[in-house]
């Protein structure tokens, strides 16, 4: 009944890809050209220019307040009547109150001790026995120059020595060698370096020469010297120091001090020659007798051995001379001196005042950074004045040393304390303040037969005082902390010290 | 006018008083009995201080407010009376 049958399957065709192949379309596209150009650039030349503007004086110019802002007047007053009462009852209270007496605040880490930071020594001028003569600190305070020569020689020597720098922030500092050695042929007994200008130093010699180097030129750092010529100083130079020169800022000036009775005051050319241009002689017979002083023959120079400009008042400086007392002197004189030496530029007698002697020649004076009047002068009797320039006789007399007294420096910090380097081989602090019959602190720096030359302290790192010894050995103290910050009457002390100058 | 400068010259006649300056809010000098240089250089530093110390103040409370300002240091004193539109400024030299 039923049978097997194979059935064929239906096909159905696609209508999709031939719709969708109606609709296709086959499309290009391509970027357009882009358009390059070569150009070339090329940075024009140029070149540096130093500009330097001048220390501008303070010009005090009237404020107009009034055209600046409206005041309203009205507002300003009600402000004022409702602050007064209450401002002048606080002003009153605090002048009453002894809240904050005795109350001091430390900022900083108090040191309590001075200790030594540095030897410094240059080998070839400890064997030849070379001691130290002078020292400067530069104008940043990192770097310390010293100078070799003799002290005690009595005779014309020809022998060459030194100027060392030392950089003392920098890493790797070696105490054995210095930064930058400076062959001179005859001794340097006085250094300074320039107040502002970091690398230049002056030198004056035993020959009587004044030289100044750079210490940034490492080929040759002379660049000025006078020469020897009939103006240069026919003794040893025993202090220079720079003049604050204004009018001609491209040009220094230097004033150099010798014992031929001479301050001359020297200025750089262009040729590295160095030009008189103005001078001081001081003559026995031209120093004012405001003390009786011994006979001598009228026309002999008087040696000049050491000066100290004021730091008040730029035409008043304090010279010392050998035969023991100090004289104040002034750079705006007009009287001649009596001539003794031709010379090409006419020179002035400076002298105005004359103080007490002390016992042997005086060899240090430093005026105050702090008080006008102030002075200290230091001499081989082993005294140290204190002067007021209005007075001859000194205000306090001290005893520091049973040797001779090579250096005095004020610090520049304190008002009241000053440092002295004495035969004996110490420096030692004196603290107006604490004690006026002995020092604050002694610092041994070597034995007690070979003395100190020199000391000065560094104004920037106000910590630091240097000292160079005979023997041949430049010491860095550093200094506690009493001595480096000011006190709250210090100023007023010293002011009182300086008034007790008798009618 | 008058009574402005006689206000201020009471104030400048206590004892110890170096010096006087009114600012006004914006940080500029209207009066001052010290000169020139100074006078600027107080009513500058002075001004951020105060502005300061009074957002200080109230950051602390909000319902506060500051009402007087001293800055006492080792050689002086300065005290500063605060208000909407003016600040005045005393120096006073404490020790003698």
């Amino acid at each position: 009944m039923f049978g097997d049958g194979v059935v064929r399957g239906a096909d159905v065709e696609s209508l999709w890809r031939r719709d969708m192949g109606t609709r296709c379309e086959a499309k290009s596209c391509q970027t357009g050209e882009i358009s390059t150009v070569e150009a070339a650039v090329q940075s024009h030349s140029s070149r540096d220019a130093g500009m330097q503007t001048d220390q501008s004086e303070e010009t005090i110019q009237d404020l107009d307040l009034q055209k600046e802002a409206p005041v309203d007047y009205a507002g300003l007053l009600s402000f004022l009547q409702g602050v007064e009462d209450v401002v002048i009852k606080e002003l009153n209270k605090n002048w009453r109150s002894h809240a904050f007496d005795g109350f001091e605040v430390n900022w900083v880490d108090q040191n309590e001790t001075v200790s030594c930071l540095h030897s410094l020594l240059y080998p070839e001028a400890q064997d030849q026995k070379l001691q130290v003569t002078s020292i400067s600190w530069n104008a940043t305070g990192s770097v310390v120059a010293c100078s070799y020569g003799r002290l005690d020689d009595g005779d014309w020597s020809t022998e060459k020595s030194y100027v060392c720098t030392w950089n003392l922030d920098r890493r790797g500092l070696n105490p054995k060698r210095p930064d930058l050695v400076v062959d001179v042929p005859s001794s340097v007994m006085c250094l300074a370096f320039h107040p502002s200008q970091p690398s230049l130093i002056v030198g004056g010699l035993y020959s009587g020469e004044v030289l100044i180097w750079d210490t940034s030129r490492i080929e040759d750092p002379l660049i000025w010297r006078t020469g020897m010529t009939d103006d240069t100083h026919t003794d040893p130079v025993y202090q220079v120091d720079w003049l604050q020169d204004s009018k001609h800022s491209h040009h220094f000036q230097i004033l150099s001090v010798s014992t031929d009775g001479k301050i001359l005051v020297w200025q750089t050319q262009r040729d590295g020659q160095l030009m008189l241009v103005e001078g001081f002689a001081l003559v026995a017979q031209q120093i004012p007798r405001s003390m009786k002083l011994k006979r001598t023959r009228g026309e002999t120079a008087v040696g000049v051995t050491s000066l100290s400009f004021s730091h008040f008042d730029p035409s008043v400086f304090i010279i010392g001379v050998e035969g023991g007392y100090a004289l104040k002197c002034s750079t705006a004189v007009e009287t001649a001196a009596v001539p003794r030496t031709v010379s090409s530029i006419p020179l002035k007698a400076p002298a105005q005042f004359a103080f007490s002697p002390h016992g042997g020649p005086v060899y240090c004076v430093s005026c105050s950074p702090f008080h006008r009047n102030l002075f200290l002068s230091g001499g081989t009797d082993g005294h140290v004045h204190l002067h007021s320039m209005l007075q001859a006789q000194p205000l306090i007399s001290l005893q520091l040393s049973k040797k001779y007294l090579f250096s005095v420096r004020w610090s520049p910090v304190r008002p009241l304390v000053f440092a002295a380097a004495t035969g004996e081989g110490e420096v030692q602090l004196f603290d107006f303040g604490k004690s006026s019959q002995k020092p604050a602190v002694s610092i041994k720096q070597a034995s007690a037969q070979t003395p100190v030359y020199c000391i000065e302290f560094n104004i920037k790192q106000t910590q630091l005082l240097a000292a160079g010894d005979a023997s041949g050995m430049l010491k860095i103290w550093q200094l506690s902390s009493d001595f480096i910050q000011q006190g709250p009457r210090e100023m007023n002390h010293l002011e009182q010290l300086a008034n007790e100058v008798t009618d | 006018m008058a009574e402005v400068e006689e206000t201020l010259k009471r104030i400048q006649s206590q004892k110890g008083v170096q010096g006087v300056i009114v600012v006004n809010s914006e940080g500029i000098p209207i009066k001052s009995m010290v000169d020139n240089s100074t006078t600027v250089q107080y009513a500058g530093l002075m001004h951020s201080f105060i502005m300061k110390a009074k957002s200080t103040v109230r950051d602390i409370d909000p319902q506060n407010d500051l009402t007087f300002l001293r800055i006492c240091s080792k050689k002086n004193e300065i005290m500063i009376a605060p208000d909407k539109d003016y600040f005045l400024i005393v120096i006073q030299n404490l020790t003698e």
